[in-house]
């Protein structure tokens, strides 16, 4: 039996070969997605470009507005006069925000301690405007802070209040790549290789090469294990590819052990075989089976936790994302390498996985060779 | 001529149609990603999960930890006894943010006017540990000057300071589909219109049907045309389901012109198109196309700002979406969509849609002749 699943994989290996642009795309794709989402998929947004109307013109306008540059949130690049033209800079872009101060704010803070001004932020990016918006009335609190503190000879800063001592644990820093190069090996195990595996099989299907494999003594579990071999062989590179890189290029650290990190993601090659041999049984062309893996892969992206929280779903999709791999994964790979968790604290989700890894390699082997 | 295009229309809607599995898949594919994008891809963090360790137990540190639960930010639910119970907690992964109240709380700040909480927070998702961060700041210092004003006998109201009235344009409520549609409409176009041009053509290629299209009198032009049309169509299809489902399902008002987003649709798919035939002219699998497809799209979803900011990004890589054609087509959608601008303000990203449109569509049309012949 050995022999033959050799046999099979030797095969599979000359397609592999053969093609050598597609075997280097296949090299270089983990590269790009690491540069892409090391560097790229950041949300934290600092030096927003701001336009100021200032009709007051008076040393406290000029303080305030000094106050919001010296906060880094907003980058000061246009002084208009008019709201019209506020409103353009806004419009096409250039402006993300504008900080609009009324005539008569600084007579007003003279005479009664207090004043107003309006803040115009540009909603449609939702993630950037509430960064903004926060940030638009923590500078006015502080700048309420030091007027008090004027006014009363009071010192609130050092005094009275309530100090925060914020820890951040895990990645002290709030670094993205820390957060979304786990999230790529996680993808990496549970994507390519699914896509892989499914196109592989499809492709003999296509060609009607698959009958001739029918025909030779090959059980159809050789047929299977050996065809995807070379895919788990693929996947386990780059694997290691963006370890080293993150770790290396990125600095991402790795606080727990890789060895661990490597036999769970070894289970999760298991569950995409399994997934992409379901796929195969079900596509009968490359082309369906790219879009049947690409439907599947959608809700495992999204509904996985990989971008964002989980927690800010809606309840119905939560139940949801348990059906799916990859958010048990993404905990795993995370707890790993940035908490450094081991089985003690991960063993639901390992649990959890290996139940997949069952049931899909399972039904794929199955319906594979009902197939057959 | 016209004639034979139509016959290369009909033919390749034959092909489409006999496979109604992937048809249904085109179809479903965009409502689906509305529906995930819509619902799944929220940024707003509020209901942190937070637990708590109260070594003080007295009222002022209730009443902090009121505070922080009435700021909706922190859904403070469970309480503990030790820290190492805190710890084991967050590592588990069910709680993103820790409160402690040290013992001497309400002591300190009863005698001293001072006090001071730690707030420890899981950093590893990036997004939620920075709203946690701000926000741990932000009621602190709202209860510091609650407190202060209390001391010198003001209330709330009448102590001194700057009022910010926020307006926010274009999405008051900072929805994120409102965001995520615009941005899906300029996806889809681009996705689907390179990824079956090519695989359309490719197809042809490796299963040697080329060859007998190209003795026949067809010119190259032609066979393009045929083959591309369908999908432009099926493009077009896609782009009126995701408005419609955007603007009758999730309330996405549509402020500018439809026509216009139409007309700027159109010239944009001379580029995806383009793409497509360039990618047919390198692969000689499907396999291999399907792989260059993503590895054009890949960076385009990235850096087109459709998911993530331009202005984070490092300088290099602003520079680089500068050449990302999807970019251009992201803000028009958005534009016409949120803002209800109109050519005037959008008439920079419109002369950079054709640029690139004629550039790669020519390319693409120039090496696949070249191939046929």
């Amino acid at each position: 039996m050995f022999r033959r699943t050799l046999a099979i994989t030797r095969k599979e290996i000359i397609h592999i070969i053969r093609d050598p642009r597609t075997l280097s795309i296949m090299f270089l794709m983990p590269v790009i997605q690491l540069i892409l989402l090391g560097y790229a998929a950041t949300t934290d947004v600092e030096h927003l470009p701001t336009a100021v109307l200032d009709q007051d013109q008076s040393l406290q306008s000029r303080e305030l507005v000094e106050a919001y540059r010296a906060s880094n949130y907003f980058d000061i690049q246009f002084y208009v006069s008019t709201e019209g033209e506020l409103g353009r800079l806004i419009d096409d872009g250039q402006a993300k925000a504008g900080i609009l101060v009324p005539s008569g704010y600084g007579r007003d803070l003279a005479k009664d301690n207090q004043a107003s001004i309006a803040f115009v932020i540009d909603g449609s990016m939702p993630a950037v405007a509430t960064t903004a918006f926060s940030a638009a009335q923590t500078v006015a609190q502080a700048q309420s802070t030091v007027l008090i503190e004027r006014l009363y000879h009071i010192d609130t800063g050092q005094q009275a209040g309530i100090g925060v001592h914020p820890r951040v644990w895990y990645n002290p820093d709030m670094k993205s790549a820390n957060f979304m190069i786990p999230g790529l090996i996680a993808m990496i195990l549970q994507v390519q290789s699914t896509l892989m595996t499914a196109l592989s099989i499809a492709r003999e299907k296509e060609q009607g090469t698959i009958e001739q494999l029918i025909v030779t003594p090959l059980r159809s579990l050789e047929l299977i294990l050996g065809k995807v071999f070379p895919y788990v062989a693929i996947s386990l590179f780059n694997l290691m590819e963006v370890l080293t890189i993150g770790v290396l290029w990125f600095g991402v650290p790795i606080h727990g052990n890789v060895l661990l990190l490597l036999a769970l993601g070894v289970l999760a090659l298991l569950v995409s075989l399994g997934i992409g041999l379901l796929g195969s049984t079900v596509a009968q062309t490359q082309q369906e089976a790219i879009f049947l893996i690409f439907f599947l892969m959608l809700p495992f992206i999204f509904l996985s936790g990989f971008f964002y929280p989980l927690e800010a779903t809606p309840r119905v999709l939560q139940w949801i994302s348990y059906l799916i791999p990859l958010r048990y994964l993404l905990v795993i790979v995370r707890g790993i390498i940035l908490k450094g968790a081991g089985l003690p604290i991960l063993w639901e989700q390992v649990l959890a996985l290996g139940v997949f890894a069952v049931a899909m390699l399972g039904l794929g082997a199955s319906r594979f060779r009902k197939r057959l | 001529m016209s004639s034979r295009i139509l016959y290369v229309i009909y033919k390749e809607f034959i092909h489409i149609v006999r496979d109604p599995r992937t048809l249904g898949v085109m179809f479903i594919t965009p409502i689906m990603q509305l529906l995930l994008l819509g619902y799944a891809m929220t940024t707003d963090v509020d209901h942190i999960p937070t637990v708590v360790l109260d070594q003080d137990l007295t009222s002022q540190s209730r009443d902090l930890i009121e505070a922080y639960q009435a700021s909706t930010y922190f859904d403070i639910t469970t309480h503990t006894s030790s820290e190492q119970e805190l710890r084991r907690l967050i590592d588990k992964g069910g709680f993103r943010a820790g409160l402690i109240m040290p013992s001497g709380y309400g002591h300190d700040l009863e005698k001293l006017q001072g006090a001071s909480v730690s707030f420890v927070i899981d950093g590893s998702d990036p997004t939620v540990a920075r709203t946690a961060f701000a926000a741990a700041q932000t009621v602190a210092q709202a209860q510091s000057l609650e407190l202060a004003g209390e001391r010198i006998g003001l209330t709330l109201e009448t102590l001194p300071g700057v009022e910010v009235h926020t307006r926010v344009w274009y999405n008051p409520e900072m929805k994120s589909v409102n965001f995520m549609i615009p941005g899906l409409v300029a996806m889809i176009l681009q996705f689907l219109t390179t990824l079956f041009t090519s695989l359309a053509i490719v197809r042809e290629r490796e299963q040697g049907t080329i060859e007998q299209l190209m003795v026949t009198p067809i010119t190259p032009p032609e066979l393009i045309l045929g083959k591309v049309v369908p999908y432009v169509a099926i493009a077009f299809f896609n782009l009126a389901e995701i408005l419609i489902i955007g603007v009758f399902w999730f309330g996405v008002p549509i402020r500018g012109s439809i026509t216009l987003l139409l007309a700027i649709s159109t010239l944009f798919l001379l580029t995806t198109l383009g793409l497509g035939i360039l990618i047919s002219t390198i692969a000689r699998t499907q396999q291999e196309a399907m792989y260059l497809s993503f590895f054009t799209l890949l960076p385009s979803i990235f850096l087109s700002g459709f998911l993530f900011p331009v202005e984070a990004m490092p300088r290099a890589l602003q520079l680089a979406s500068d050449v990302i054609p999807l970019r251009y087509m992201s803000a028009v959608a958005s534009g016409i969509i949120l803002k209800g601008v109109g050519l005037r303000v959008l008439i920079g990203e419109v002369v950079t849609i054709a640029l690139f449109g004629a550039i790669i569509f020519g390319v693409a049309v120039r090496r696949f002749r070249k191939r046929l012949e």
